[in-house]
């Protein structure tokens, strides 16, 4: 059930409209505005820039693109855009059903 | 034998084989032969018209020779055999024309040179090169300078039978406009191709080539499709019902299937390959064929085909075109003929979603028409195209505002909060964009490749397994997320509106130079992840620390201790939470729970406080487990949090807890400061304490030697005792009736705090978070003058703060 792992899924999608950047596992890190996102976590793009770009020149002409969850390393957020404290408060209630 | 030709392989050749042996036969799990979902036309009469069809519109057309374009997607001696039934031979002849990917392969398979060249190789021409004028001023959008890089590298030869046939196209592009045959791609081959064959045969091939469509992630096993009721997943079922019928049935919405004829397969069958469903599951759903040929369309169709299960059609799906045709060709070629229907009235159009994707497109890009095109689809609030296509409701060459390419998001299930922000912010920015809507946008080959319905089934599939029936359990972050957010905008909307435009710092990570580069391909994006015991990726910096057997053993215990701590700080939080949502649950619980939900909460809040209090006083909170408590960070945000929650008495009683100790608590806290987040609960308490209380509280916070002074050091005590003060002068100035003055402690209080004050060197005097302004007219009343502006000055109390 993708629900179970609904945490990060009910937390990225507060991100939507925010500007991230994405690091995928084959070190290609990717910077631009969350569109979208599903329960794999797969991540939809938009305006996207590559962060060095000379190493990765295909991407000069890319606007936006879809990641797919199981290939993202890191996800860097603003850091304003987010509400620790809930996002405890989330956790924890996340361990409490899993734990039921 | 081509590669490309494995993906018809894979499908078709059972395919074929099914046609044979299972005429007779009834899927049963699919298929309906009676009732509801059965098809009731004979194939053949379909078959006829259909061929009718193809012969008239071959008629018109002049000719160029097609030839061996599509040949190569026909095989071999095989194809001929079984794939090709009489119309086919109408195919282009293979000789033709120089096919250009045939230097891809050795030779043209033998059995193309069966085929005439005859008549549908030069009604395809014109159909699709066409003498049309329009298709000749269309250019593309690579221009003719593109024309020598038309042919696909051979690299990419092999993948191509991987893909769907319009996600072959290489990044170089397709030959635009008016092509010079030998330009002519692969695809178009294919689309040449199919067009000859029967729809019989092309059952299955869009079936593949829809299954291709990168359906990736979201599959539906048929045990699972009986089980739902919902009507995409009803489709795939319908979809899934109707392999076995070869006919075409084109008159009606139920035909769904019928041209979903494999393409023709070339080699023996692959033994031991899985049988191939006539409709993959997770296949998107068809188009109605009536669908793009009628400029009024209505999406929802009634009637269905093959359904065991009784079907309730919300939505109906356009029928897919069998034909492997890449939009940019369409785009460039098929105009004309798309334009006007091309089949009287009565007969279905043979239609594919790219032709009419291509039809919406030629109309955005401004095609000089005459007829409009079908109106683009009434979408609902579903996910509108995200790549580029601008949104549906534009059409037609007279559209000449051409407006933003306005990302949308699909909004329906926000939050209205987040839905506000989201619009908000594509406002700001719709303006930017103005500007470059330009050439790249008006000659988008990829987009409209989904109906409105389509992606919308594609969406609903996706969040159905999101629904949750508990909302604010599942989704808690997100929701209560968006709820402080407005009750913050609501508080600050008399304040000043803060703009402020969150910007991402993109860290200059230096990058470490390994000794292991891995490996990468050139021209490939990113490196291969290949990491071994001898390569690994490099994660975190470990540092090997040595340590004694003693210095661990202490380590040991201390950490186990926090742990303990932390633990029982996590426990109370998970009651605290419950108590925190009370309120929300209660108002959702009916009637008669509510009893035994109030019940619960207030054990809960019991509970939470009985694990700070004293054994048996109960009015008096422990201190050793507050300090053990507050000694973590986690435990004084929880204290904090904690609170708000508890019956005044015993929250009075914590807080003399946290006044009594704060010497200790200020020594642990000097490094993180979180005492402070204690600030405002306090705050709320002490303005309900009586004067007795608050004079108790006074006395708490002086309670032994020098505790005043470690107490000023503070911030947080600092911040307290002003607080405190504070209250009290509130309190007399006020009340008339205040007791304060009652009893001679508060005064005596008073005076010792003003010592202290005045006597505690300024370093040592922590400046607190926040001065009340009545600080100055409690002190005038205690102090004489001149103590009075030491204080002032000491303590930066202006007198304008009254």
């Amino acid at each position: 059930m993708p629900l179970l792992s609904g945490l990060f899924y009910s937390f990225f999608k507060s991100l939507v409209g925010k500007d991230v950047v994405v690091e995928l596992k084959n070190d290609l890190s990717i910077c631009g505005t969350l569109h979208s996102v599903d329960q794999y976590l797969n991540i939809k793009l938009t305006d996207i820039s590559v962060t060095d770009p000379e190493k990765y020149p295909h991407m000069l002409s890319v606007k936006n693109c879809f990641i797919r969850g199981s290939v993202v390393r890191y996800v860097q957020l603003p850091a304003d855009e987010v509400d620790t404290q809930l996002l405890q408060d989330a956790a924890r209630k996340e361990a409490l059903q899993q734990k039921q | 034998m081509f590669r490309f030709q494995s993906l018809d392989e894979d499908c078709t050749l059972e395919k074929e084989e099914g046609l044979v042996e299972e005429e007779d036969e009834i899927d049963q799990f699919n298929d309906d032969t009676f009732g509801d979902g059965a098809i009731d036309d004979d194939w053949q009469e379909e078959h006829k018209r259909l061929a009718e069809l193809e012969e008239r519109k071959n008629e018109g057309l002049g000719g160029l020779g097609l030839g061996g374009l599509g040949m190569g997607g026909m095989g071999g001696g095989d194809a001929s055999t079984v794939q090709l039934p009489p119309p086919a031979s109408r195919v282009p002849h293979p000789s033709s024309l120089p096919p250009p990917h045939h230097s891809l392969s050795s030779m043209p398979p033998p059995g193309l040179e069966d085929r005439g060249g005859g008549d549908l190789a030069e009604s395809l021409a014109m159909l699709i090169l066409g003498a049309d004028p329009a298709i000749a001023s269309v250019g593309g959008p690579t221009g003719p300078g593109d024309r020598s890089t038309g042919l696909p590298p051979p690299p990419s030869m092999p993948q191509q039978h991987q893909l769907p046939p319009h996600q072959q196209l290489t990044p170089s592009g397709l030959p635009p406009g008016p092509l010079h045959p030998s330009l002519l791609s692969y695809q178009q081959h294919q689309h040449l191709l199919r067009r000859g064959g029967p729809p019989m045969q092309q059952m299955n091939s869009h079936n593949i080539w829809e299954n291709n469509m990168g359906f990736g992630p979201v599959s539906v096993t048929p045990g699972l499709v009986t089980q739902m009721e919902d009507s995409p997943l009803m489709s795939i079922i319908k979809e899934v019902g109707l392999p076995n019928r070869p006919p075409p049935v084109m008159s009606e919405d139920g035909r769904d299937l019928s041209e979903r004829a494999p393409p023709p397969r070339s080699s023996s069958p692959v033994i031991g390959s899985p049988p191939v469903r006539a409709v993959p599951i997770g296949t998107p759903p068809k188009q109605p064929m009536s669908h793009a040929m009628n400029h009024h369309q209505q999406i929802h169709h009634p009637t269905t085909v093959h359904v065991r299960a009784p079907v309730h059609h919300q939505h109906r799906y356009p029928p897919s075109f069998p034909e492997r045709i890449s939009p940019n060709t369409l785009l460039n070629m098929a105009n004309s003929p798309l334009c006007r229907p091309p089949f009287p009235a009565g007969v279905g159009p043979v239609l594919s979603q790219i032709q009419r994707a291509q039809m919406l497109n030629s109309q955005v890009a401004g095609f000089p028409r005459g007829c409009q095109g079908p109106p683009l689809l009434p979408g609902g609030g579903g996910f509108r195209p995200f790549f580029g296509q601008p949104p549906p409701h534009r059409m037609g060459p007279h559209h000449n505002h051409v407006p933003c390419p306005i990302i949308r998001h699909n909004t329906t299930h926000l939050h209205p909060q987040h839905r506000r922000m989201l619009t908000q912010r594509m406002q700001s920015r719709g303006g930017e964009r103005g500007g470059r809507v330009g050439d790249w946008r008006s000659r988008d080959p990829y987009s409209n490749l989904m109906t409105q319905r389509e992606k919308e089934w594609v969406a609903k599939i996706q969040m159905m397994q999101l629904q949750s029936t508990d909302p604010y359990l599942d989704d808690y972050y997100y929701q209560n997320y968006f709820e402080k957010m407005e009750k913050r905008q609501e508080r600050d909307r008399d304040g000043v509106r803060k703009e402020h435009t969150t910007k991402l710092i993109t860290p200059q990570v230096a990058k470490l130079e390994h000794t292991y580069r891995p490996v990468q391909f050139a021209g490939s994006l990113g490196k291969l992840t290949v990491s071994s015991v001898n390569n690994p990726r490099k994660m975190i910096d470990t540092v090997v620390t040595s340590r004694t057997d003693d210095e661990e053993k202490r380590e040991k215990q201390v950490w186990n201790k926090r742990r303990q701590i932390l633990y029982t700080v996590e426990k109370m939080y998970s009651l605290l939470l419950e108590v925190q949502d009370f309120e929300k649950r209660f108002m959702q619980t009916p009637e008669e729970q509510r009893e035994a939900l109030l019940e619960q909460h207030k054990t809960h809040t019991l509970q939470l406080y009985a694990s700070l209090r004293e054994k048996e006083w109960d009015d008096r909170v422990s201190d050793e487990q507050c300090l053990l408590i507050m000694s973590v960070r986690k435990g004084k945000r929880l204290i904090s949090r904690l609170i708000p929650f508890l019956p005044p008495l015993q929250a009075a009683a914590v807080v003399m807890g946290i006044a009594r100790n704060l010497p200790a608590l200020a020594k642990k806290d000097k490094q993180d400061q979180a005492l402070c987040w204690l600030v405002e609960p306090v705050a709320v308490v002490i303005s309900s304490l009586s004067s007795a209380a608050l004079t108790d509280l006074l006395q708490e916070l002086q309670g032994s030697e020098g505790q005043l002074s470690k107490v000023l050091q503070n911030k947080f005590g600092v911040t307290l005792l002003y607080l405190i003060l504070s209250e009290g002068e509130r309190m007399q100035s006020s009340d008339l009736n205040c007791q304060l003055m009652d009893d001679n402690r508060w005064t005596e209080l008073v005076f010792s705090v003003t010592r202290e004050l005045l006597n505690v060197p300024p370093s040592s005097l922590s400046p607190p978070l926040f001065t009340p302004p009545n600080l100055l007219s409690l002190f005038s009343r205690y102090v004489d003058r001149q103590r009075l502006e030491l204080l002032q000055e000491k303590l930066q109390i202006s007198s304008l703060s009254r």
